[in-house]
């Protein structure tokens, strides 16, 4: 059996590697983060069937666990280490032939050392290693952001850097209140220690983590810096910040909402929040003229969706939540990545330079459709069955309070439906109708968006293929007892 | 007074935490601001540390053969701090090289003109 | 305006604080976790330094991470400051006589100072991030006082890396041949508090200690050069 730890430790090992094979010869660094995917792939994907038997805990150092950090590997954390993996590894093939201009070397070590950030806060079991991690995963995605140098780059990455900080040190403070009182920093043993949320020595800090979590996660009050920082990025970068950084951010906030601290309460909160995450998102993304722009604003309104979903408290809710997240990983990447090279070539990134070019570049324009199409809903593709999943947990509940919520993020998604819409039709209908000569970006960029449309239309077909790792990843939120159990025996 | 004097290092610690976010929050110089981030972080860490100490306690270093073990402070919080301030630096580090290409594209570090990216 | 909302903040966070404070008072009775290391830190690690000890050995892989941190503050600051060229060619203007001498004088001894801090990380206060910060401001000595000299960057590089691999290598043969954990202390323990005791500390805080140092003169480089 293979140590989960190496899903961490290999990328970790080439990233600090990657120089030196830069002294060597500059060719091959950008063909590693391919191949360390790949292999991370593998290995989540082989692991799945072992951990949805037994969670695996990996003790690191041999020490028993609150003496020692450990990590925790269950369905939840293999899920997404793989679909960070999958992700990675499309978009590392992508920015083969994206990246031609900069520092290249420096893309390729800050790129994996963002992935491997990641993986790290998905499989952690310690408060102050999620700390560690997600600081990577943060201070990786300043510097990326940065990458071309620009006016709009610096000024988003000054402005993401202040809030992101700012947002670290509450997570920290938070963290240190907890340890002056409980005196343990493992998340299962602070989760054995808490019983209710209602004495104000638990509720304060759990405000101050929720909130530090929170500006990474893009929930409404504090995602002022996303619509910058995802229009400014390179195209892959802005593809691999919506698609796995929030996502990530969110799973971090729901672990702690559900696991550690069991707030039952706070979820009725949650609920409105995201309900307003989504129509603030929406609204927003109607009226823009940049189109990079406008995919950040509807990243913001699919994490208020994913909100709503997991705050359901129920199996199927949770489970829908999930699915989303996969569905909207894949769609946004897709969007994102068929929107690099279309800039690209037309040389600007408002919308209404886009009219016409479905015919010059057909592929990309039709991948183009699919990610949207994926994403406001619609039937053969995965934005339809999770969307479906999170409407029938909304109704299975019984409750009239989210019956009228479905109703507002029905309306949500009929916003969501004209802004593409609007884009698609500039693309396909509009312009000059004679034919001109095709102009179309480079297979090596066009077979990982290829994969992209596969995943999301055989997801969207068969979505029973993903049920039963989905059911055992909403358990695993669900019963934190189990959890406890698990680790501290 | 004696709350005071029993609770100086928080005291201490919060003050710091507070005039760093106050720093943060309103003042419109680019370097005002990522010194309130340093401020901000140096009182996190002065706070971490309070929280571990014991009364007449002294460092956690064996140096010579039997000494006390009853009398010793907390060890987790100092090895926590140390790598908060690396974390610091590594974060100062990048926001002062952002800070230097945006005077250069600016000619000025005042948030105020600082507004080109808007709705 | 903002002051007002800004103050109105601050007042409701401390509020909130203060309430959450009263259940630790200062200078109270040891945790449970903290406990454990001082009773049993000596026996499974063999370092007299317990807060080393919990820093390398039992809470090993965030130290792992902030090395990680530490790198990527480096290679963020080259990819921020890459395509910056630098346009004036300054006349340097030559140090005094006594300036000059004093730096050169002083360099190997604060090189020596930080070394033995590393170096003995395990028995005395400080350790690898603390002795490699005292390198790099070695360094920065010699950047300010006998201008005109700078490193050799591809060994700036190699250092860094090879620091870094060590640190992994040591973890991995932890995990394949010592108690099939990753980071576990393999080697023999040895006697307490004489240097070559407390198994892989002392190697991975001589291999830290080079990394910082030539990670911090590598910031230090970057921003005199392009700037």
């Amino acid at each position: 059996m293979v140590n989960p730890i190496l899903l961490i430790i290999v990328p970790l090992a080439f990233a600090f590697a990657l120089p030196i094979v830069g002294l060597i010869s500059k060719k091959i660094v950008k063909y590693i983060p391919v191949l360390v995917f790949l292999f991370n792939l593998i290995i989540s994907l082989l692991l799945i069937p072992k951990v949805l038997d037994q969670t695996i805990i990996v003790k690191i150092g041999g020490f028993h666990p609150p003496f020692g950090i450990n990590l925790f590997v269950g369905p939840v954390g293999i899920l997404f280490s793989a679909l960070i993996a999958l992700a990675g590894l499309l978009v590392s093939v992508y920015a083969l032939s994206y990246i031609k201009e900069g520092p290249k070397e420096k893309y390729h070590i800050l790129y994996l050392l963002l992935l491997t950030g990641a993986t790290g806060v998905v499989l952690t079991g310690d408060m102050f290693n999620l700390f560690v991690f997600f600081e990577i995963l943060c201070i990786s995605s300043y510097a990326l952001v940065a990458y071309f140098g620009n006016k709009a780059g610096i000024e988003s990455s000054i402005k993401y850097l202040i809030q992101g900080s700012v947002g670290s040190s509450f997570l920290l403070l938070g963290i240190g209140l907890l340890y002056g009182q409980l005196g343990t920093l493992n998340m299962a043993d602070i989760a054995n220690q808490i019983h209710s949320i209602s004495s104000p020595s638990i509720f304060v800090p759990m405000i101050f983590i929720i909130t530090g979590l929170g500006i990474e996660a893009a929930i409404f009050p504090l995602n002022a810096w996303l619509p910058d920082a995802h229009s400014s990025a390179p195209s892959s970068i802005s593809a691999i910040l919506s698609g796995i950084a929030i996502e990530v951010g969110l799973y971090a906030v729901i672990r702690v909402i559900f696991t550690i601290f069991n707030a039952s309460s706070f979820l009725m909160f949650f609920v409105f929040l995201g309900v307003l995450t989504l129509l603030i998102g929406e609204m927003s993304a109607f009226s823009q003229k940049n189109i990079k722009r406008m995919l950040a604003y509807s990243s913001i309104g699919q994490i208020g969706l994913i909100m709503f979903a997991v705050s359901l408290n129920t199996q199927l809710g949770v489970s829908a939540g999930l699915f989303q997240m996969i569905s909207h990983t894949l769609g946004k990447g897709l969007l994102f990545l068929s929107v690099g090279f279309l800039i690209y070539k037309i040389g600007s990134m408002e919308i209404s330079s886009f009219e016409g070019i479905g015919k010059k570049m057909p592929f990309t324009s039709l991948l183009f459709t699919i990610g949207a199409f994926s994403i406001v809903g619609l039937p053969p593709f995965a934005g339809f069955a999770s969307k479906f999943m999170i409407i029938r947990a909304a109704l299975s509940t019984g409750q009239l309070l989210f019956t009228i919520l479905i109703g507002v993020i029905l309306l949500g998604t009929v916003i969501e439906g004209a802004y593409f819409f609007k884009v698609i039709q500039s693309i396909y209908f509009k312009g000059n109708t004679d034919i001109i000569k095709s102009d179309e970006a480079p297979l090596i960029a066009l077979i990982p968006m290829f994969i992209f449309a596969l995943l999301i239309v055989f997801i969207g077909v068969y979505p029973d293929f993903l049920a039963k790792i989905l059911n055992s990843a909403a358990s695993e939120f669900i019963n934190r007892i189990d959890y406890i159990r698990s680790v501290l025996g | 007074m004696e709350f005071l004097t029993d609770n100086i290092y928080y005291i201490g610690a919060f003050g710091l935490i507070f005039i760093g976010l106050f720093i943060i929050l309103v003042k419109h110089n680019l370097i005002k601001v990522i010194i309130g981030l340093g401020i901000l972080d140096t009182g996190i860490n002065l706070f971490l540390i309070a929280i571990g100490y014991i009364n007449n306690g002294t460092a956690p270093i064996f140096s010579k053969p039997g000494l006390d073990v009853g009398n010793m402070v907390d060890p987790v919080p100092q090895a926590l701090v140390l790598t908060s301030i690396v974390i610091g630096v590594a974060i100062l580090a990048l926001a002062l090289s952002l800070a230097i290409r945006l005077y250069k594209h600016y000619g000025s570090l005042d948030l105020r003109k600082i507004k080109e990216q808007r709705w | 305006m903002k002051k007002i909302i800004s103050l109105i903040l601050l007042f409701i966070i401390c509020l909130g604080i203060i309430f959450c404070l009263q259940k630790i008072p200062f200078g109270a009775a040891k945790t449970k976790v903290g406990n454990y290391y001082i009773d049993n830190g000596r026996e499974e690690t063999g370092a007299a330094n317990i807060v080393t000890s919990v820093v390398l050995n039992y809470r090993g892989f965030d130290t792992l991470g902030e090395v990680t941190i530490l790198f990527l503050a480096a290679m963020g600051l080259g990819t921020v400051l890459a395509t910056l060229h630098k346009k004036d060619k300054r006349q340097i203007e030559q140090a005094s006589l006594i300036l000059k001498t004093g730096c050169r004088f002083l360099f190997p001894l604060i090189l020596l100072f930080g070394a033995y801090i590393f170096f003995h990380g395990h028995l005395t206060p400080g350790g690898g991030f603390q002795g490699g910060a005292i390198i790099a401001s070695a360094f920065l000595l010699v950047y300010l006082g006998c201008r005109g000299r700078k490193i050799n960057e591809t060994s700036s590089k190699l250092t860094e890396s090879i620091g870094g691999l060590v640190f992994l290598i040591m973890g991995l043969i932890g995990l394949t041949l010592g108690g099939h954990y990753f980071l576990s202390n393999f080697i023999p323990k040895g006697e307490i508090n004489t240097l070559f005791s407390a198994g892989i500390i002392p190697i991975i805080y001589i291999a830290i200690g080079f990394k910082v140092g030539s990670e911090l003169t590598g910031i230090i480089d970057n921003l005199m050069e392009k700037s």
